[in-house]
This record gives structure tokens, C-alpha cells and sequence, in this order.
């Protein structure tokens, strides 16, 4: 059998029965990554060390027995965003392109702790700027179900290597939906975790009110695993929270259904595979509640002025003075232009616009003030209905994955995140989990259904999302 | 364009048409949120508190421990432990 295949939970059962070691994951994903990697553009970076990561981990694995922790040994693919100290990490951005990190992000020191393995690092839209991998400094990355598809984005490349059997499973960073509609194109799943349960030291920000780090993968068990991994507070991200920060959610066993939201825009099919997964769910001893969510339908709104104002900000650090590209102009203020100008791509460069405008003299109050107060009121309407139901279902998008190329207006591109950037705004946890296949030109192509709970409430996402599974 | 001055970007040549195109249909969009009654006031302020850490030498254990030399080596324009950057106060001419 094609070792690849496996699930974090069924290569664990196989290590611990001692049928294969983590020499012969490795090797399996590499030769994937071999076969198809050129091709598929999945992997921007595969470390020269990963059977050397490998025999260490099996040699401790015969040292500790069964007390190993279970993703000892298992091979990940990780976010170009996500900083490994000694290793480049460059944003999939001309800027950082020779750019190495000087230390592990907190993800990866506690990923190391555990003992898994990284295999490199994988493509993305530029600065996570995106929702097809396209927008990379370094070419898009395929979809491995079909390749003349967008894998989605903007953890696309973390995304394609699982579904392209190139690692068990992958971190990937989600502002507006970035682990979610990925794993909703490529049929795995995606937890985007309550904002501040993972510590984001050493994840290159976007909108930081925004950005959590999560894993993708090819079962709920497998993103819980990874998930209880990684989560924790971290004096090196003050905006972690403690376990017992939010109050435990009293389950309800509802299931709410926001209908309202999705009267027109979506896929008459990727309806159907909704209503198909709620019956499956209900059958399973759940109740369907119909909810309204007023403010969701200005949540785009909202996310598309408050993202670009906190990227303007936080991209001011690329300046050519401390790391990075680094351009000489006449002037202090032209190395900078020239600097950004040179290193930052098109879509980079449209945020940074969009976003210095809507925090500009005169327009502040319009945009972005606006914008807030509008957070504020959904983040009370999530939970409201959050204390009636324990969770929240949509379609994570409202298709399957597009060609490549065929979103080029960019506005048409962000219309995709409609159901994705609610829990970024609200900061609740949200999970996408494959719903089945559509059909489009002759090809079955996987979508996926989003479940959003309350605040710290993953527990409620991986109990319905099992049963989907 | 006041904006990319603004941004510090210098835009490349041709782009500026296109970008106004694209910048101006997405503001239509987002304009949207007008619609938005604000009578609601915007509460968050009042969950802001200072979470500063005290600044103090990194102590052992911490992941930016000995971490000096992997920052200075990142420095586009280094002259032995220091950063060479470019003279802020000009002289007037």
C-alpha cells in the first residue's frame, strides 16, 4: 500500500504496531514530492535533513515505546509564513525570498517538542494575501484533484500537499479563511482555532486581529491532534488566552442554519450537498434551528477595509533596514518606495493602497470606524446564537475550486471568503469539513461544510465535525 | 498618487491606471458598510489593557535567547556589529 495515504492516526497505529517507521513515511511523501512536485509547484523548499529527522525520530520512538507523543515521527508540511530557525522563510515573497529565520516560531518549538517532522515548506499567496495561491512570488500551485484548478489559498500549498499524499498533514495561517477554503478545495479538513488560543510568535502577520495558525488534514481526529499540539498561551504573543479565558459552552445539541445567508450567490449543487450533510447530522441527534445573523451580509465589508489597514501597518516593517530586499535610492524615503515597490507583488501592493486609504485623514471614520462598530455588533449576534446552538453551518465557499486564472478581477476573487470571514471577525473557532463532490467538466471536485462555535469551544467543532467524517 | 506616497511605494510604470480601477470598484464595495447603523458605540477600548513585557535581557529558555548574531547577519548592510543605515537629518542646501 501507499504508505502517503495514511492519516496521522492510522501511520500512528502502524508505528506503534511496528509495521513501518517513520523512515518509510518520509520516503513515501518524497516520492510523491518527486513525482509531481515540478509540477504541481506545492513545495517552494523540501529540507535536504528529512531522513535524518526521520531515523532520530524512530530512534527515540524505540527509546520511548508507547509513551511517545503521537506525532513523534510524523511528517508535516508547513506554511511559507511560519518561521523554522536556520530554515528560509520567505512569505512566498520576493522581499524575503533569501531570508532565513533566526528563530522557531512557538508552533514549531512545540511542534519539535513533539517530535514531528517537517518536510519543507510550501507555497502560498504572497504574505497569505489571497484565496488561490496565485498570487506567490513564485507561480501558483495545482490543485492535485485537478490540475488545471486553484488548490484555493491562501494556504494552498499546505493544502496540495496533503491532498497530493506529499505529508500527512500541514499547518497553514487563516485571516478570512485561509486554512478553511483550501481544505474546502482540496477535500481535507481545516480549523481555523478561536483567536488566541495559538500563539502567533513567529508567524509573518497580515491583519493581526485576524490571524490564527491551524493545521490541515485528512480527518477531525487528525486536526485535534495537531490542534491540542499546538494550542497554549505564550508570553511571546500577548494576545494568547488561557484555557479557562471563555466559559464552557453548555451543549445544546442544536445545530443553527443561517438560511438567509445563502438565498442566492451559492452553487445550486453545493446547496444540495449541504442539505444532505444538516440531514446527516440531524439523523445523528442533532436539531436544526434557523438562525438570522443580521450584519453577516456586511461582513466582506467589514473584512475587506479592517484587513487591508492592518496589512498597510504591518507591512511597514519591510523597509530594506533590518532584513529583506534592500533597494538604494536618492533618499531615505525612496530606498523605502523603491524597496516595497520592487519587493511586494501586485496584489501586496493593491492592500497596502486599500488599506493607507481607508485609515487616511478624512475617510477614517467612513471605513474604518464604521467597520469596527459593524464588528462589534456581529461578534454579539455569533454569540447570541452561539448560547442557543452549539454550533454554526454554512458552506465554507459557495463553489469548488475555480480554474486557474479565472478570477482575475480581484474584487470577484474576495467575493469567494462571503462565509469564511465572519469567524476572523468574531474571533470564533471555525472548522471546514469535506460535504462531498460536485461535478464540473466531467470531474468530481470535493466542497466543504463550515461549522463555527463559540469562543473556546473546539470541542463542540470536532463533535459534529466527526460525524461527517 | 497621494496615497502611495502615503504607503512609501513607489507603483511601476502603467500601473497606477489599473490599480485606481480596481482600488475604486473595491471601495464601492466596502462603502457598503455605510449601511451599517452605528448606533451601536464601538466597545472594544474598553477591553484594551497593557500586556507589555517588562524589558529585561532575554533569559535562557526564551526562544530569542543568543539570538544576536542570527538578527545582525540578517542586516542588509552591516559593518561589524553594526547597521549601517542612511542619514536621517540632512543638511539643508
Amino acid at each position: 500500500m501507499d504508505l502517503a495515504t495514511l492519516s496521522i492516526t492510522e501511520a500512528l497505529q502502524k508505528i506503534e504496531a511496528k509495521e513501518i517507521t517513520s523512515l518509510d513515511l518520509v520516503r513515501a511523501a518524497k516520492a510523491h514530492i518527486d513525482k509531481s512536485n515540478a509540477d504541481l509547484n506545492i513545495y517552494l523548499e523540501v529540507f535536504a535533513d528529512i531522513e535524518e529527522q526521520a531515523k532520530a525520530a524512530d530512534a527515540l520512538r524505540q527509546a520511548q515505546g508507547k509513551s511517545a507523543h503521537p506525532l513523534l515521527g510524523i511528517p508535516l508540511a508547513i506554511k511559507d509564513n511560519i518561521l523554522i530557525e536556520g530554515r528560509r522563510a520567505s512569505g512566498a515573497s520576493k522581499i524575503l525570498e533569501n531570508y532565513v529565520a533566526s528563530y522557531d516560531a512557538t508552533v514549531i518549538t512545540k511542534l519539535k517538542e513533539a517530535g514531528a517532522i517537517f518536510l519543507g515548506r510550501v507555497n502560498m499567496d504572497e504574505f497569505a494575501m489571497g484565496g488561490s495561491t496565485e498570487n506567490s512570488a513564485f507561480g501558483p500551485t495545482k490543485n492535485p484533484l485537478d490540475t488545471s484548478r486553484v488548490p484555493g489559498g491562501s494556504s494552498g500549498g499546505s493544502a496540495a500537499a496533503v491532498a497530493g499524499q506529499m505529508g500527512q498533514a500541514a499547518l497553514g495561517s487563516d485571516t478570512g479563511g485561509s486554512i478553511r477554503e483550501p481544505a474546502s478545495f482540496c477535500g481535507l479538513v481545516g480549523l481555523k482555532p478561536t483567536y488566541g488560543s495559538v500563539s502567533r510568535s513567529g508567524l509573518m502577520a497580515l491583519g493581526s486581529s485576524l490571524d490564527q495558525i491551524g493545521p490541515l488534514t485528512k480527518t477531525v481526529e487528525d486536526a485535534e491532534i495537531i490542534f491540542n499540539v499546538i494550542r497554549g498561551k505564550d508570553v511571546l504573543d500577548s494576545t494568547t488566552i488561557d484555557a479557562d479565558t471563555y466559559p464552557a459552552h453548555k451543549t445544546t445539541k442544536k445545530i443553527g442554519v443561517p438560511r438567509h445567508l445563502f438565498v442566492e450567490g451559492v452553487d445550486k449543487d453545493v446547496l444540495e450537498r449541504f442539505e444532505e450533510s444538516l440531514k446527516k447530522m440531524e439523523a445523528a441527534g442533532y436539531e436544526l434551528v434557523d438562525i438570522k445573523l443580521p450584519s453577516a451580509p456586511l461582513a466582506l465589508a467589514m473584512y475587506y477595509i479592517i484587513m487591508p489597514a492592518e496589512a498597510s501597518s504591518n507591512l511597514a516593517r519591510f523597509d530594506g533596514v533590518r532584513y529583506g530586499l534592500a533597494r538604494v535610492g536618492d533618499s531615505l524615503l525612496e530606498d523605502y518606495a523603491i524597496t516595497k515597490g520592487e519587493g511586494f507583488g501586485p496584489e501586496v501592493r493593491r492592500r497596502i493602497m486599500l488599506g493607507t486609504y481607508v485609515l487616511s485623514a478624512g475617510y477614517y471614520d467612513a471605513y474604518y470606524g464604521k467597520a469596527l462598530a459593524a464588528r462589534e455588533a456581529l461578534a454579539r449576534e455569533y454569540r447570541d446564537a452561539l448560547l442557543e446552538v452549539d454550533v454554526i453551518a454554512t458552506p465554507t465557499a459557495p463553489c469548488p475550486a475555480t480554474k486557474i486564472g479565472e478570477k482575475s478581477d480581484p474584487l470577484s476573487m474576495y467575493l469567494m471568503d462571503v462565509f469564511t470571514v465572519p469567524a476572523n471577525l468574531t474571533g470564533n473557532p471555525a472548522l471546514s469539513v469535506p460535504m462531498g463532490t460536485v461535478a464540473r467538466d466531467g470531474k468530481d471536485l470535493p466542497v466543504g461544510l463550515q461549522l463555527t462555535a463559540a469562543h473556546g469551544d473546539e470541542a463542540s467543532l470536532f463533535a459534529c465535525g466527526k460525524l461527517l467524517g | 498618487m497621494a496615497i502611495a506616497e502615503l504607503a512609501r511605494l513607489k507603483l511601476r510604470d502603467g500601473e497606477l491606471e489599473n490599480l485606481q480601477k480596481e482600488v475604486s470598484n473595491i471601495l464601492d464595495y466596502v462603502g457598503q458598510i455605510n449601511a451599517f447603523a452605528s448606533a451601536d458605540a464601538y466597545t472594544t477600548k474598553s477591553a484594551i489593557r497593557n500586556v507589555l513585557r517588562d524589558d529585561a535581557p532575554r533569559l535562557a529558555g526564551d526562544v530569542m535567547f543568543k539570538k544576536r548574531e542570527a538578527i545582525l547577519a540578517a542586516l542588509p548592510r552591516r559593518e561589524g556589529d553594526h547597521n549601517v543605515v542612511r542619514k536621517i537629518i540632512q543638511k539643508d542646501e
